[in-house]
């Protein structure tokens, strides 16, 4: 794996459930939905493992609910929502990545990046 | 139901994940995986290197839902590359010394064998075996191609695919990542 894209993958790992809570905050959605929500804004999955076992766990851990229902004439999907717990979740790790972003952003800021064509 | 997904319900039926449970995966997968196909979208891109790993991918799945437990990684990870790494190292050396063994050209390796003959059988006795009946020690000298080098270099080369297999099967699952 590249240096950029494994950097990448890193900073991403720990706000991944954070991503995924915010794009079925926005409707509900089944996995491959999400996953297509994910790649629109920029985001694809790379590297090991899929957004399954994530939301296994945020299953596990009360933080969506799910459903299932008939998609676009398609077969019945398992959609995914944020609860309650998984709303108040979002807020808080949403608060805490934009903390840690501005400190990051301010350390970084003294930094002059030269290119170098 | 594509290969993938039956592969994931094998494993899932190994781990004894309740067929209601595994069916609801199955199905879900089995219909993300064909709206990918159908959208031009690999697998891969839907799975990350998941996808070439189904077995880790269907017990990943199943531990994080909390079907199964959650296998202690980070303690296998720490104890298994030292037991790795000293059958190995045994096995490497069973094969050095098998190859000189078998290079150095003259026999050298004899098996020598302890009994006791029963008088009957002594006929005539050979006078200096001493008298019937007595612990003697017959000694069987091995030909040019002697066997107990090519076992010891066939159970090395046999050792070292094992440890070959064993290290590829190493460290395969992790949480799984994005990448913008």
């Amino acid at each position: 794996m590249a240096l950029g894209t494994q950097r990448r993958t890193e900073l991403l790992r720990g706000v991944l459930d954070l991503c995924l809570l915010a794009v079925m905050d926005e409707g509900p959605a089944y996995g491959y939905e999400m996953t297509k929500r994910l790649r629109d804004r920029g985001l694809a999955i790379v590297g090991e493992g899929s957004i399954y076992p994530l939301l296994g766990r945020l299953e596990r851990d009360g933080l969506v609910e799910t459903y299932r229902a008939a998609s676009n004439g398609g077969p019945p999907r398992k959609y995914y929502r944020p609860s309650s717990a998984g709303r108040l979740a979002l807020a808080l790790g949403v608060s805490e990545w934009r903390a840690a972003r501005d400190a990051v952003d301010t350390v970084l800021a003294t930094v002059k990046v030269e290119v170098v064509s | 139901m594509s290969d993938f997904v039956e592969q994931c319900r094998r494993e899932w039926r190994r781990l004894d994940v309740p067929d209601p449970l595994a069916d609801e995966m199955a199905a879900d997968l089995a219909s993300d995986l064909g709206e990918a196909e159908a959208e031009g979208v690999s697998a891969e891109e839907l799975l990350g290197s998941s996808a070439f790993d189904p077995r880790s991918f269907a017990a990943s799945w199943a531990a994080e839902r909390g079907i199964i437990p959650v296998p202690p990684r980070r303690a296998n990870a720490r104890r298994r590359p030292l037991v790795l790494v000293a059958f190995t190292a045994v096995a490497a050396i069973a094969l050095i010394v098998a190859a000189l063994l078998l290079l150095t050209g003259e026999p050298r390796v004899s098996v020598v064998a302890s009994r006791t003959t029963p008088p009957h059988l002594l006929s005539p006795p050979p006078a200096f075996f001493g008298p019937p009946g007595a612990s003697r020690q017959v000694l069987v000298q091995t030909s040019a191609s002697t066997p107990v080098e090519w076992i010891l270099l066939l159970l090395a080369i046999v050792a070292l695919g094992f440890a070959a297999w064993l290290w590829s099967r190493w460290g395969r699952s992790r949480p799984p990542s994005v990448a913008a």
